[in-house]
């Protein structure tokens, strides 16, 4: 009777695990638009963004919407022929390293030659980007994207004016960048390997592109391969922390919305501009508060979208948009910045020694 | 019951019965620990050792710090060692290097410059540490300088380039998980009283929890040339519990650019 019984068990579980969708396999081919991709779970029934991402397919793509574009958010035909070309040309530059060596390379190739040492193009360079970086460092878009901008709202794609106050910031900003370097004060967060802030650690540059999604119950991890960054986001109902706290890459909740996580970030330190590297355009305040929605639209892509509000910057809110995706063999490697950082000691003592220089020439002046 | 033999077959039948049903104390906490939904136990929470470890691994008393102007605010707190036999094997040269170590802490320190605290210091560091642990792989976040370290759990990758957290593939031996570190750059301590390894270091983790707040930790450490035979450090790390508990950003880069980069300050003789 037993083994009867057990028999009618294990034919009923076959039965019921036969009928039961499968897993979404992990297949290029497979997007939202197909009837039979289903976003696919955690087993604790969370959609699940997990891998490795990187915003590469969007490099080259303008940051603000080009005037003459207005409110298009999609290329022509024609138009993405034109950027094919150029996705073409800058996949060629990273295999084959390119003619335009990093003036540090060039430098060393003279020496070994026997050769005159060219002297280093450009003033005390920009941080860890001190030199223009090997060809085989560098990231390329492997589909050319269709968007026309980056920024999607206001709909003609423009950041909305900044305000006086920032413009303020800016300009002071500016005017430390142009100047002989006094300290590592005259750098960005990024050349100073403190961070890029949220949107400087996802919006695509020429290398380093790549972020991590590993999820738990309760919880969604997102590590950035740029200067290590790493942001532990908890979800459900729990509260920002009070607003004495700060911190640079903010106080992040999340939830979900049907398939989309949704993270609330608030309590930011500021200081870190709303733009590439974290750097680009005025320092953000600490009113800062963005709101990012990840989905899931096939197995190689996340449609990423960031919401930008900080009143004390910017006259209005504004909104980002490009997708992420996953590559095979993309992985991340440790970046320890800020433990290779020699760029800010060499940028520095140059800038001390032909201070000294230009003192000691002064002086000897009659 | 009127037949006595009758209640003794009951009585010790019902004996029986309990012995075998009852659950032992091991087998109390071990049933109480939270598992994922494929029975694995659940390692996710931020956890935090407590002691002074990161001090000195050794046995230490109290000690006046480097700043006599900290007070007692900027002296050494004393703790018992967490070497299981109490002293770290130094061949004979690399304890002459500990003991350089040592009397130049303050400047050769890795941790006080905020370079990356390396495996196994990161896990006993006075600041929290976030475990996610996904139905694949485990990401480790730490406090300190936003430190982190994923360990693959599926097929054993070998480290690509050496780093300052090593390379971790991990997998479960029943409950407990075994990490496997390899691929150092031998520049981080095991704390800050200079007691170090090369980068032939070899590191491998056992995690298991005691019960649902307490997490047995033990890394067994191997360097040939450094150590005469390998040796273990064991400690327990505790769940946050406090309300509203979350990981917060201790980016430690800015404290030190002073001491970094301060004699490269513009010097009042350059002028405008």
């Amino acid at each position: 009777m037993r083994k009867q019984i057990f028999l009618l068990l294990s034919a009923l579980a076959l039965l019921v695990a036969a009928t039961l969708p499968a897993a979404a396999q992990s297949n290029p081919s497979k997007t939202k638009s197909d009837k039979s991709w289903a976003a696919p779970k955690t087993p604790w029934g969370d959609p699940d963004l997990q891998g490795t991402w990187t915003g590469d397919d969007t490099w080259g793509v303008p940051f603000e919407r080009p005037k003459n574009f207005g409110t298009r958010k999609t290329l022509t035909e024609d138009e993405l022929k034109d950027r094919q070309k150029r996705v073409e040309q800058s996949e060629e530059f990273v295999e084959t390293g390119g003619t335009n060596h990093s003036p540090a390379v060039a430098q060393i190739e003279a020496k070994e030659k026997g050769e005159a040492v060219p002297q280093a193009q450009g003033r005390y360079g920009r941080g860890v980007d001190a030199a223009p970086v090997p060809g085989h460092w560098g990231e390329f878009a492997r589909r050319p994207s269709h968007a026309t901008s980056q920024v999607v709202d206001p709909p003609d794609g423009r950041i909305p004016p900044i305000t006086p106050e920032a413009q303020k910031l800016l300009d002071e900003k500016m005017a430390t960048r142009r100047r002989d370097p006094q300290s590592w004060e005259d750098w960005s967060y990024y050349d100073r390997c403190i961070t890029r802030g949220v949107a400087g650690s996802i919006i695509p540059v020429i290398y380093g592109n790549g972020l991590e999604i590993v999820q738990a119950p309760g919880y969604v991890a997102i590590r950035y391969e740029m200067v290590h960054d790493v942001r532990v986001i908890p979800l459900g109902t729990q509260e920002h922390a009070g607003p004495g706290y700060r911190s640079w890459m903010g106080d992040p909740i999340g939830h979900w919305e049907g398939n989309t996580l949704v993270v609330d970030t608030t309590n930011f330190i500021g200081k870190t501009s709303i733009g590439v590297n974290g750097d680009a355009g005025p320092p953000s305040s600490d009113e800062t508060h963005l709101v990012e929605r990840f989905t899931r639209t096939a197995d190689n892509r996340i449609d990423y979208q960031m919401r930008v509000d900080d009143p004390k910057t910017y006259t209005g809110p504004w909104t980002v948009e490009f997708p992420i995706t996953q590559e095979p063999g993309y992985k991340l490697f440790e970046y320890a910045c800020h433990e290779g950082n020699m760029a800010m000691r060499n940028m520095l003592s140059a800038a001390r020694a032909e201070a000294a220089k230009k003192a000691a020439a002064g002086a000897a002046k009659p | 019951m009127r037949n006595s033999f009758h209640t003794m077959i009951l009585s010790a039948t019902c004996a029986a019965v309990l012995a075998g049903a009852l659950p032992t104390p091991a087998q109390n906490a071990a049933s109480r620990i939270p598992r994922t939904p494929d029975g694995k136990p659940n390692l996710t929470g931020l956890w935090q050792s407590i002691g002074t470890a990161d001090w000195d691994i050794e046995d230490h008393g109290a000690q006046a710090g480097p700043f006599y102007q900290l007070g007692a605010a900027g002296a050494v707190p004393p703790g018992q060692s967490i070497v299981e036999g109490g002293e770290i094997p130094y061949l004979p040269a690399a304890l002459e290097q500990k003991k350089k170590n040592y009397e130049n802490r303050w400047k050769m320190d890795p941790v006080v410059k905020c370079y990356m605290p390396g495996v196994p210091r990161a896990n006993y560091m006075p600041f929290p540490l976030q475990i996610i642990q996904s139905q694949r792989d485990i990401l480790i976040a730490y406090e300190f300088a936003t430190t982190n370290r994923v360990i693959n759990m599926g097929k054993k990758e070998d480290a690509a380039v050496d780093t300052w957290m090593g390379t971790s593939n991990g997998h479960w031996e029943g409950d407990t998980l075994v990490v496997d570190v390899t691929g150092f750059n031998g520049n981080a301590w095991f704390d800050r009283a200079g007691d170090y390894a090369s980068d032939s270091l070899h590191v491998v983790e056992r995690y298991s929890l005691r019960d649902a707040n307490t997490l047995n930790y033990e890394a067994t450490i191997e360097d040939s040339t450094v150590f005469s035979r390998p040796w273990k450090i064991s400690l327990p790390l505790y769940r946050h519990r406090e309300k509203n508990a979350r990981m917060l950003e201790f980016k430690c880069v800015e404290f030190t650019e002073e001491l970094l980069y301060g004699d490269l300050r513009k010097k009042p003789a350059e002028g405008k």
